[in-house]
């Protein structure tokens, strides 16, 4: 199957609840339009580390190649859902060397621009909601440059995944209002998604992403 | 970031004397009862003492990559807990209860019998009786001046105390990515279950901003364990490494330059294959404890074996004087506050 590279993620306007929006094989999302995101791994080369870059020479990462995003905006929230296919899943970090599946969805800290490659620098940001498996609340980083993700300790960003059928379906939730990325009616966001393959002990920078920006279109 | 962390003010170095550990494990006790009783942490053994030759911990604890080879990093591997051990559950209940008739048997989370525990193999040691030998190593974080564990984290989570050198993990910064972990050739970092972070021996840092020895140095009944700085050229941590030269590192082929250093074990005589004492042989196989401590092992043994002569014939010996320890206080260098006279608020909780 081929995946076509998608420049844009339209949300669309719905009736429905947080609740089932936040389960992502609800019948909420079911006539959602979905598009096909191609992903591919990050560059080795830029990773921070020696040890990293050393490790990682002789293996294949980002093994994840395609991930279905769709959005849709309801009960003032925007939800972003990521499905791709985990054979192998890996729902939690269950022993030393288990790493588990993840996600994000990375933004410009101001909603505009950012430095993607880098993910942002000191003077323009990002911000990402990642999700992890095992893990109930998703964590929101902001970061200004490779290595330097932060934690918020409290932030507005739920999350609600499901393991089916070998893919992984994660929907994420935050108020429109909410603190952090500015997202406003009719705004034309940039977006970057991850996605880590637990299997292959992907983590940190080993992952799997759009090299370039995506745009979400926010509805009116 | 692989940081060119900058070279510390002064180093903490210890300095452990084979020829003395009993394997009591009250270092492992003192340290597990201080640090790592808390949740997620029961496996954690932040000072491990194993038999030597043995599998060490993990399992087969030198074959698990990490370090440096000319310069560069050798990727490595994190084992899985199993390798460790997992800290048993007992019913203590079913046992004690019982008359006699339930078992004390220990019991793995999943219900099953353990295959394996952080010193499994005690007292096995290596050789075929009458030629058997065996040693007790020490373990604890090395705060290596050319650290593999600080140099892995893509994130700077790990950082070297400027005035110590001492190597920790900030808990905050780490996102539990574990490079670090695989990157120890001697695999002393643990990971937490409960918080996902790496955690590992913190040298007791709390304790010598107090004046108060390592509790690991500190407990030894053996009087193993020596403290101080490197920079202080008249402490035992200086002179038994440069000036006597009998204080060695544990692999050196790691290439990352630990702050922990070994005296090695003298060792009875081989026998012969008339059962006899080969004088020219030490029970130990040529060439294990070059490859446990490097090339100056040969004169290392050497330099004891002469003092300790000289000692026997009634001379004084510098390096013995150091080695026997007669008070107590002098292994501690400048960390012999005693912890019971200190003035600090108790624990809450």
């Amino acid at each position: 199957m081929t995946a076509k590279t998608a420049a844009k993620v339209t949300a669309q306007r719905v009736t429905a609840s947080s609740k089932e929006l936040l389960v992502p094989g609800s019948k909420a999302w079911k006539d959602v339009a979905e598009t096909a995101v191609a992903l591919s791994p990050t560059p080795l080369d830029a990773q921070p580390s020696a040890y990293v870059r050393a490790s990682w020479a002789d293996r294949p990462h980002g093994k994840t190649g395609t991930v279905n995003v769709s959005a849709v905006v309801a009960d003032d929230a925007l939800f972003i859902r990521l499905r791709w296919e985990t054979a192998d899943p890996r729902q939690s970090i269950s022993d030393n060397n288990v790493y588990a599946d993840a996600c994000a969805v990375l933004f410009p800290a101001d909603g505009k621009g950012a430095e993607l490659a880098t993910m942002g620098d000191e003077k323009r940001p990002v911000q990402a909601w990642h999700w992890r498996a095992g893990t109930a609340l998703p964590f929101v980083v902001t970061a200004t440059g490779l290595g330097t993700t932060e934690r918020a300790k409290a932030h507005p960003v739920s999350v609600g995944a499901a393991w089916e059928g070998g893919s992984w379906s994660v929907a994420f939730r935050r108020d429109l209002g909410g603190k952090g990325v500015p997202l406003a009616a009719g705004a034309s966001v940039p977006i970057g998604l991850a996605v880590w393959q637990g299997a292959n002990n992907e983590r940190a920078g080993i992952k799997s992403h759009t090299p370039d920006w995506l745009t979400l279109e926010l509805p009116k | 970031m692989a940081t060119a962390s900058p070279k510390p003010a002064r180093q903490l170095v210890m300095v452990f004397d084979l020829n003395k550990c009993l394997g009591c494990q009250s270092c492992s006790i003192a340290c597990k009862t201080l640090w790592t009783d808390a949740p997620g942490m029961e496996a954690m053994w932040w000072n491990i003492v194993n038999t030597m030759p043995g599998e060490g911990t993990p399992r087969d604890v030198f074959s698990h990559g990490g370090g440096y080879r000319d310069g560069q990093p050798v990727p490595g591997v994190f084992p899985p807990l199993a390798q460790f051990g997992e800290a048993w559950d007992f019913d203590h209940e079913a046992t004690f209860g019982s008359n006699g008739k339930a078992a004390f048997h220990p019991l793995q989370h999943d219900g099953t019998s353990p295959e394996w525990g952080p010193n499994w193999d005690e007292d096995m040691g290596g050789g075929v009786y009458p030629h058997s030998y065996f040693f007790y190593l020490q373990q604890i974080c090395a705060n290596c001046s050319k650290p593999a564990c600080l140099e892995a984290c893509p994130r700077t989570a790990l950082y070297r105390r400027e005035e110590d050198g001492i190597i920790l993990i900030d808990e905050e910064r780490c996102h539990g990515y574990r490079f670090c972990a695989e990157a120890c050739p001697y695999k002393r970092i643990y990971f937490n279950s409960n918080r996902a972070i790496a955690q590992k021996c913190i040298s007791c840092y709390p304790r010598l901003e107090a004046g108060v020895a390592p509790a690991c140095v500190r407990q030894c009944p053996g009087r193993v364990r020596h403290v101080d700085y490197m920079e202080n050229k008249e402490g035992h941590a200086y002179k038994l490494v440069h000036k006597w030269k009998v204080a060695l590192p544990l692999r050196p082929d790691f290439g990352t330059e630990p702050n922990v250093f070994y005296v090695p074990p003298l060792a009875p005589y081989a026998f012969n294959e008339a059962g006899e004492f080969d004088e020219t042989r030490s029970r130990i196989p040529e060439g294990y404890l070059e490859q446990m401590f490097g090339p100056g092992v040969e004169q290392a043994l050497a330099t004891i074996q002469a003092e300790r002569e000289k000692s026997a014939r009634g001379e004084p010996s510098e390096l013995m004087d150091i080695l026997i320890a007669r008070d107590w206080n002098d292994l501690l260098g400048p960390f012999t506050e005693n912890p019971a006279d200190l003035d600090r608020q108790p624990r809450k909780g």
